[in-house]
């Protein structure tokens, strides 16, 4: 009995220990992790919320190092979602991205976000002035949000495919393309779309009929969409690699087609009319850490960073003094094919994303006609 | 004289009351942590979910107290959602009996055949892709099945296909290989455990008492390990009803199943309408299982597993 | 092994275990083939993973590094599958005792309460406990109300498998503990777990499993944390860079490595002890 103990406990023991070493291990590696990712110092953090396109590492890097703020950041799917975190988390984001309506009519009228006043911000002043004066944004209180980028939805088609040169929306519907179409993995976007292909203009606020309409240009959409794009980059590599020969998207999908050795395409912002986004930054009004906000901004919004951006990311942003750091760079011929200069007259022309009271509808048509 | 062992507490003999209510806490105690989970963390967030599943979303996106029917009435009158709804279990139950007699011919290999380290090495090769990011796995059978994946490549440069094929990936034939792979480690789990009791030398006996071996099989082995293959399928079938990425991923455009349409509301913040549809699903399971409670003796399974 | 249990049950029996033995081979290659491709295309120049592989470089493993988020992601993902593991694994295997072995008055439906969690959609356990948290019990999302959203799902699996486990378990084995003065504490401590150690190894692994890559209950209970299935989520929404298969196969070999040397200890200690590796455990 005792010599069986003995063994017993002999082998637990040793069991025990790799056990141990195994955990020890692991929680080395952990904290390691952990360790690279913290913040040197003090000065402090806070929790954005936001898409991966709205900053870069280097300009992490330097802000983290000159004033020792550190953004947390968690990656944004899209406005719905993000939307219904931050009324579910409130306090716990301090800063918030967002797009166009969903700004005023979503996160406002929830009484989530802060206005402010944006001359308070001295690196307003690189912004393009009508951006300082969006009226969507502009509220007795205050401007809503910090404006950072913008596009329309375009159309990109493979030169080669898709002849001849098309003009409209009608395009995708066309059966000469079945199975050739990807597009966003976004339905309330999709209905819009068909909504503005069918002539509505407001297509966040359609009515029934307009839907019904909308219902039978979707069904001819089904056929020829190969796949939903779970995001841009699947698009762009459909279309590099030909197994799509139209996307939608937003702007800049020629040069990204080009640079990933694809075939020549081309975009076109269909005659009909078309949607489109811009965001801003907007501050999270129980947001713990929003003292932060303004000195982080005052840095990351620095044309430098925001020039560096648009080389990394490639969208037309709203920083005006950045443009001209990419004129110097020799990057001007490239913005200016982003339409970078031109963001007003083309914002004009598109209509804003936000929530609108036929969301609901749309996803239930949706899924009507791409359920089995 | 045999002491009821029981959670490491021997009853007491009743001596008072108070005595045998304590004991009874003390017997309890060790399931509370579990109970205060299923009932903390599941029972009633759903109950929650259930009340909000009639209710309304407004146009900021709120839930409102505003109560209706529409929600489950839409999943009925809007046939696309029964439609797809059987779509997903004829896939499902495609996909359950691919997993099933491939996990059966595997678990088989490995219990009857394969020494008990070794088999416990197998099992746990087998289970190590599970380790691995289930997007990044699925998103590299695109690269696999695609038009310029490899199986095409393959494929042309053997002169099997004169072009490449797009009929690999973006339909239910690739939601059907995709989730066959996702699942056929979990239901070769299963079945092992169950084959490893198994005494194979009653097969032996079977032959010696004159039957063949398929009867041997038929009415020595399955019998018996008739809990770990209800196991298996429901461990595979089930779940299957709830997935989304992989069909979003690899599914195409007609690909959509019942847990995608369930997404696509939760997506846009729509939570009545998704509550109710994954109620309605979670039901229908339900039922499901109750009507074939007695071919599948469910306590056996749960029981015995 | 015993030659009467591994006597082929038919005339072809040679022909069939080869055939297995084939099948089996082919099963591995048909498992791991994804898995070859996410770890080549991590040495892909190219951000776009696809064919052909253009040039070879560690490029990406760098910027792996130097990807903060990404790290703190790894990180927290493997801190809260251990943490997970541990708890639903003892909280599972208590409770899988009381199960079977206590006096509740509603054994089968209790049983059947805990596979529901399985049997629900995660999306919709996702959202309702993210509204739970958020909503009525005022919490605040972290890495803490995950592993109560793993939890959910991870303990009824132990609970199942301890459980089944558990029942067919041999109690002569403790009663003669108890003939030869055990007390039941020592009897469950030195005999039963041991013997039903394998259930609840085999728990704790599904649990590490199921919770390392969980991705859809976590994308809803998380608050600004990120973990490694959500990470490469959004990262699929704006390009799986590389980066992110370097990750993967790093944490790949890690794991590989970990379970290499633990396998080396336990035989060791095996050795040692002399335990035989031929019986087929009692009960």
């Amino acid at each position: 009995m005792n010599r069986l103990d003995n063994q017993l406990s002999r082998r637990r023991f040793l069991q025990a220990s790799a056990a141990v070493g195994a955990a020890v291990s692991l929680g080395g590696i952990t904290a390691a992790c952990n360790a690279i990712g913290q913040p040197a110092v003090q000065g402090g953090t806070f929790n954005w919320m936001t898409w991966g396109d709205h900053y870069i590492d280097t300009q992490l890097k330097a802000i983290e190092a000159s004033d020792k703020i550190v953004p947390q950041i968690s990656e944004l799917a899209g406005n719905a979602e993000g939307f219904a975190k931050l009324k579910e988390v409130k306090g716990e984001l301090d800063q918030m991205s967002g797009d166009a309506l969903w700004v005023p009519d979503a996160y406002f009228a929830e009484g989530l976000i802060e206005p402010f006043d944006i001359n308070e911000l001295k690196v307003s002043s690189q912004l393009y002035p009508f951006a300082r004066q969006f009226e969507i944004w502009t509220k007795p209180e205050g401007y809503l949000g910090y404006p950072f980028g913008w596009s329309p939805i375009s159309i990109y088609y493979n030169v080669e495919h898709v002849t001849p040169a098309p003009d409209s929306w009608a395009v995708l519907l066309d059966p000469k393309y079945k199975g050739r179409i990807v597009i966003e993995n976004q339905p309330e976007e999709i209905v819009a779309y068909m909504g503005k292909a069918s002539g509505v203009d407001d297509v966040y606020n359609m009515t029934d009929d307009q839907l019904a309409t909308v219902k039978g240009l979707l069904e001819q959409l089904k056929p020829n969409v190969l796949k939903f794009a779970q995001q841009a980059t699947d698009s762009v590599n459909a279309m590099t690699s030909e197994e799509a020969w139209l996307i939608t998207g937003n702007l800049g999908n020629e040069d990204r087609v080009k640079d990933g050795g694809g075939p020549e395409i081309k975009g076109f912002i269909p005659k009909e009319g078309t949607v489109g986004w811009m965001d801003a930054e907007m501050i999270v009004k129980e947001g713990k850490n929003k003292s932060l906000l303004f000195p982080f901004m005052e840095k990351s919004q620095q044309a430098e960073y925001i020039a560096e951006n648009f080389i990394t990311h490639g969208r037309p942003l709203f920083n005006e003094a950045a443009y001209k750091i990419l004129v110097d760079k020799g990057e001007g011929d490239r913005a200016d094919r982003y339409l970078y200069n031109k963001a007003e007259e083309t914002l004009a022309k598109t209509t804003l994303k936000g929530p609108g009271t036929s969301t609901e509808k749309s996803i239930q048509l949706f899924n009507e006609v791409f359920g089995a | 004289m045999t002491t009821e062992i029981v959670g490491g507490a021997a009853l007491a003999p009743p001596t008072a009351i108070g005595g045998r209510r304590s004991a009874r806490l003390r017997q309890l105690a060790p399931f509370l942590p579990a109970m205060v989970i299923i009932v903390g963390l599941f029972v009633v967030p759903l109950a929650l979910m259930f009340v909000f599943s009639f209710w309304s979303t407004n146009e900021n996106l709120d839930v409102v107290p505003v109560w209706t029917l529409e929600n489950y009435q839409n999943f009925f009158t809007n046939p696309t959602y029964v439609r797809t709804l059987f779509k997903t279990m004829v896939i499902g139950a495609g996909v359950t009996v691919v997993c099933l007699v491939v996990a059966f011919v595997v678990a088989y290999f490995l219990s009857r055949y394969v020494s008990r380290r070794w088999a416990r090495i197998a099992l746990l090769i087998i289970i190590v892709p599970f380790w691995t990011s289930y997007l990044l796995r699925v998103y590299s059978w695109q690269a696999i099945l695609g038009e310029h994946g490899a199986l095409n490549q393959v494929l042309v440069g053997l002169g099997i296909l004169r072009e490449p094929s797009l009929l690999f990936v973006y339909n239910d034939f690739g939601t059907f290989i995709v989730l066959a792979y996702l699942y056929i480690p979990f239901a070769a789990l299963v079945l092992y455990a169950s084959l490893e009791r198994f005494d194979f030398t009653q097969l032996t006996a079977a032959q010696d008492l004159g039957a063949g071996p398929v009867a041997a099989f038929r009415r020595v082995l399955l019998p018996q390990i008739r809990p770990g293959l209800i196991t298996a399928c429901i461990f595979v079938f089930i779940p299957i009803l709830g997935e989304f990425l992989t069909p979003s991923m690899v599914g195409g455009a007609q690909g959509l199943l019942i847990a995608n349409l369930l997404a696509n509301f939760f997506k846009t913040a729509l939570i009545p309408e998704g509550a109710a549809v994954g109620f309605l699903i979670a039901a229908f399971v339900t039922a499901l299982l109750i009507v074939f409670r007695r071919y599948l003796r469910v306590q056996d399974v749960v029981v015995r597993g | 092994m015993d030659p009467l249990e591994t006597m082929p049950v038919s005339r072809h029996g040679r022909a069939i275990r080869r055939a297995m033995q084939v099948g089996f081979a082919a099963l591995i290659v048909f498992l791991y083939l994804p898995i070859v491709f996410m770890i080549v295309f991590s040495f892909d120049e190219g951000a776009t993973p696809g064919l052909p592989i253009t040039s070879f470089t560690l490029h990406w493993y760098e910027a792996m590094l130097n990807n903060r988020v990404l790290l703190r992601a790894v990180g927290n993902s493997v801190t809260v599958a251990i943490i997970v593991s541990i708890l639903a694994t003892v909280i599972g295997t208590m409770a899988a005792f009381v199960l079977v072995r206590g006096r509740i008055r509603f054994p089968n439906a209790t049983r059947i309460a805990f596979t529901l969690p399985i049997m629900v959609p995660g999306v919709l356990i996702g959202v309702s406990l993210l509204i739970y948290f958020a909503r009525v019990l005022d919490l605040s999302l972290s890495l803490a109300t995950v592993v109560a959203g793993h939890l959910v799902v991870t303990v009824p699996f132990v609970v199942l498998i301890v459980a089944s486990r558990l029942q067919s378990f041999d109690r002569s084995l403790e009663w003669a503990a108890a003939d030869l003065g055990a007390s039941p504490r020592r009897a469950i401590r030195h005999i039963v777990l041991p013997l039903i150690a394998p259930a609840i190894i085999a728990g704790a692994l599904i649990s590490v499993t199921l919770s390392i890559d969980e991705f859809v209950i976590t994308w809803f209970t998380v608050g600004s944390q990120p973990t490694l299935p959500t990470f490469i989520y959004t990262r699929v929404k704006f390009g799986v860079t590389p980066e992110v298969n370097a990750v993967a196969t790093v944490m790949l070999f890690v794991t590989l490595g970990t379970l290499g040397l633990a396998a080396v200890a336990l035989s060791r200690a095996r050795r040692m002890t002399g335990r035989s590796r031929r019986r087929r455990g009692a009960g």
